[in-house]
C-alpha cells in the first residue's frame, strides 16, 4: 500500500518540479523515491498483504515482480538522466507518465479480482500511448502513438467482453471464485465462460504481443522514443505476463483453452523468429525479437507446475536487464549515426569502444541463449519446465527456434565487430556507461550464479 | 423503486440482452476494422465499451448483485480518460499530416 501511495505521490511532486523548473532534480527525485518504494516492498517481505477490502493481494509472487518492475523503472530513469540532457520541454510530464504506468503494472502484478486487472492494463496503457508520442513534431511518433491506442483499445474491448461473459458465468469477479468455477465445470461445457475466458486470453495476449495479436508491437516499438520502446519492452511485458500467468496459472483450464494456449505459443515462436531473420533496422529486430521471446515464455505457461512462477521471474528477469542495456547502446549509436536505425550503425564499435562492443556481445549472446549467460539458463529452465509436463514435440519445436534465433543476433554482433570505414563517434555519458556494463555484468553473473536471482 | 428496475430488466430474457449487445459490440469491431475516419473509429471503441457496459447492467440485474454496476462506472471512467488521450493524439496527427485518414499512417513498415 505505502509504496503504491508513495509512487503516485511521486509522479505528481515530479510534475510539480517540471512545473517550476527543476530539470536537473527530475531524475534523482524519482530515483530516490523508487529506491524507497523498493525498499517498501523488500521490508514486509512475508506478509500476505491485502489491500483495498481484497482486490489487491501482495503475496511473495507480487512482490518479486513489483521489485523487479522497480528495478528496471530505476534502470531507464538513470538512462533519462541523458536521454532527456537535450529536450526542453516537457520532461517532467514523460517521467510522471512512466511512474503512473509503473502503478498499473504494480496492480496487474498483484490483482485478485478482475475489476484490478482491467484498470491495471488501463493505468499501465493509458499513459504509454502518450508517451509513444512523446516526440510532438516527429510523424512517425504520432504514427506509433496512434496505432498503438487504436489496437491498444480495441484490445480492451474484447478483454472486457472477456470479463463481463465470465461475471455472467460465475457472478463474481473474484479471481479465486472463478477459479472454483473452472474447477467445478471439469469436462463439462460452459459456452459463457469458455468465450469469457477466450476473450480474456485475447486481450491479455494482446499486451505480451502474442501471435496473433502482436500487429501493433513492430510499428509501435519503431516508431516511439527508444526510452519508451524501451519501457514498452521490459516494464510492460514484465508486468503482463507477471498478469497473465497469475490470471491462468491456478486455475483449471479447458480443454479447448490449453489447445488455443499451445496454438499461439507455436504461432508466436514461429513468426518471431522466422520475420526476424530479415530485418535490417534495430528497433524492429529488438520487436520481433521480443515477440520470440514471449514465444519462450508461454511455453513456460502450458506447465503449470510449482515451478512456473520462479521460471518467469528468471527469464523475465533477465530478459529486461539485457534489453535495457542493448537500447542505451542503440541510442549512442544511433546519435553518433544521426538518426540511423540501421544495424550498419554498429559498424566499427569494438574498434572505437572495445569495453562496450563486449557488454553489447554478452547482452546479445544472453538473448540469444548462448551458455554462461543468463538467457541460456533462462531458456533451458523452460525447456526443461514444458519437458517435464510432457511438451515433447512442442519443447523440440522451440529448441530449433531457439537455434534459428541465434542468427539475428550474432548478425547484429558481427556488425559491432566490423571494423568501420570511418571511426565510430560515440559519446559515452558516465551514467550510460554505468548501466550497460552493470546490465553486461549482471547478465554473466546470473548466468554464472542463477540462485541470486529468485523470488 | 430499485427493485422496479430490477423488475422492469428482468421483463426480457437474459439472452436477447446477450444477443443485442453481441451486435453492437460487432458493430463497433465492424467499425474499428472497416472505416477509414479516425473519428468514426474512435466512435466505434466507445461502441465496443459501452455494449459491454449494457451487457454488465443485464448480467448485474439477474445475478441480483451490484458489483457489475460499480465496474461499469469504472469502465465509463476508463473509457473517458481514453478518448480524451485519443482525441489527443488526434489532434497530433491532423497537425502533422492534416488530415484523419487512418490511410496516412504507413510509415512505419518493414
Amino acid at each position: 500500500m505505502s509504496a503504491l501511495v508513495l509512487i503516485s505521490v511521486l509522479g505528481v511532486v515530479l510534475l510539480y518540479l517540471g512545473l517550476f523548473g527543476n530539470r536537473g532534480l527530475l531524475a534523482p527525485v524519482g530515483i530516490v523515491g523508487l529506491l524507497a518504494a523498493f525498499v517498501f516492498f523488500a521490508a514486509d517481505w512475508q506478509l500476505e498483504n491485502a489491500l483495498f477490502a481484497g482486490l489487491v493481494q501482495f503475496d511473495t509472487y507480487a512482490r518479486s515482480f513489483s521489485m523487479v518492475l522497480i528495478v528496471v523503472t530505476v534502470l531507464l530513469f538513470l538512462f533519462g538522466i541523458d536521454y532527456y540532457a537535450k529536450v526542453r520541454e516537457n520532461v517532467a510530464e514523460q517521467y510522471a507518465l512512466m511512474l503512473f504506468s509503473l502503478i498499473g503494472g504494480l496492480l496487474i502484478t498483484s490483482f485478485s479480482n478482475l475489476i484490478v486487472l482491467f484498470l491495471g492494463i488501463e493505468i499501465l496503457s493509458i499513459p504509454l500511448y502518450i508517451l509513444a508520442g512523446g516526440k510532438r513534431d516527429s510523424f512517425r511518433s504520432g504514427e506509433a502513438a496512434f496505432k498503438y491506442f487504436v489496437q491498444g483499445s480495441f484490445a480492451s474491448g474484447f478483454l472486457l467482453l472477456g470479463l463481463a461473459l465470465l461475471y455472467g458465468s460465475t457472478a463474481s469477479f473474484d479471481l479465486p471464485a472463478i477459479e472454483a468455477h473452472a474447477a467445478s465445470i471439469g469436462t463439462g461445457t460452459d459456452m459463457l465462460f469458455l468465450l469469457g475466458l477466450f476473450f480474456t486470453i485475447a486481450g491479455v495476449a494482446f499486451k505480451v504481443a502474442a501471435v496473433p495479436f502482436h500487429f501493433w508491437s513492430p510499428d509501435v516499438y519503431e516508431g516511439a522514443p527508444t526510452l519508451v520502446t524501451a519501457f514498452m519492452s521490459t516494464v510492460v511485458k514484465t508486468a503482463a505476463f507477471a498478469a497473465f500467468y497469475r490470471f491462468i496459472g491456478h486455475m483449471q483450464l479447458p480443454e479447448a483453452v490449453h489447445t488455443m494456449l499451445i496454438l499461439m505459443t507455436v504461432c508466436t515462436l514461429f513468426l518471431g523468429n522466422i520475420v526476424a531473420l530479415r530485418q535490417t533496422q534495430f528497433k524492429r529486430l529488438m520487436a520481433y525479437s521480443s515477440i520470440a521471446h514471449t514465444g519462450f515464455l508461454l511455453l513456460a505457461f502450458l506447465g503449470f507446475d510449482a515451478r512456473t512462477p520462479d521460471v518467469l521471474f528468471y527469464y523475465l528477469g533477465t530478459y529486461a536487464l539485457a534489453t535495457v542495456g542493448l537500447f542505451i547502446v542503440l541510442t549512442l549509436a544511433k546519435r553518433a549515426a544521426k538518426g540511423d536505425e540501421h544495424i550498419h550503425i554498429f559498424r566499427g564499435l569494438f574498434r572505437s569502444n572495445p569495453w562496450l562492443a563486449i557488454v553489447t556481445m554478452l547482452l546479445l549472446l544472453s538473448l540469444a541463449g548462448i551458455p554462461l549467460t543468463a538467457g541460456f539458463v533462462a531458456k533451458y529452465r523452460v525447456f526443461v519446465l514444458s519437458l517435464a509436463n510432457g511438451y515433447l514435440l512442442t519443447t523440440a519445436f522451440a529448441v530449433v527456434m531457439a537455434l534459428v534465433g541465434i542468427y539475428y543476433y550474432v548478425i547484429v554482433i558481427r556488425e559491432a565487430f566490423t571494423p568501420g570505414e570511418r571511426g565510430l563517434q560515440l559519446v559515452v555519458a558516465p551514467l550510460n556507461w554505468l548501466v550497460i556494463s552493470l546490465c553486461g555484468i549482471a547478465v554473466v553473473a546470473l548466468g554464472v550464479m542463477p540462485g541470486l536471482l529468485r523470488m | 423503486m430499485e427493485q422496479g428496475i430490477i423488475t422492469a430488466i428482468r421483463v426480457v430474457p437474459l439472452e436477447h440482452y446477450l444477443v443485442l449487445s453481441f451486435l453492437l459490440f460487432s458493430i463497433g469491431v465492424a467499425g474499428v476494422v472497416f472505416r477509414r475516419n479516425t473519428i468514426i473509429i474512435l466512435m466505434c471503441l466507445e461502441l465496443m465499451f459501452n455494449s459491454v457496459n449494457l451487457l454488465l447492467t443485464a448480467f448485474s440485474a439477474y445475478h441480483s448483485d451490484p458489483r457489475a454496476q460499480v465496474f461499469v462506472f469504472f469502465i465509463m471512467l476508463v473509457a473517458a480518460a481514453e478518448v480524451t488521450v485519443g482525441l489527443a493524439i488526434l489532434v497530433m496527427m491532423k497537425r502533422n499530416v492534416d488530415s484523419v485518414d487512418v490511410n496516412q499512417l504507413n510509415r512505419l513498415k518493414g
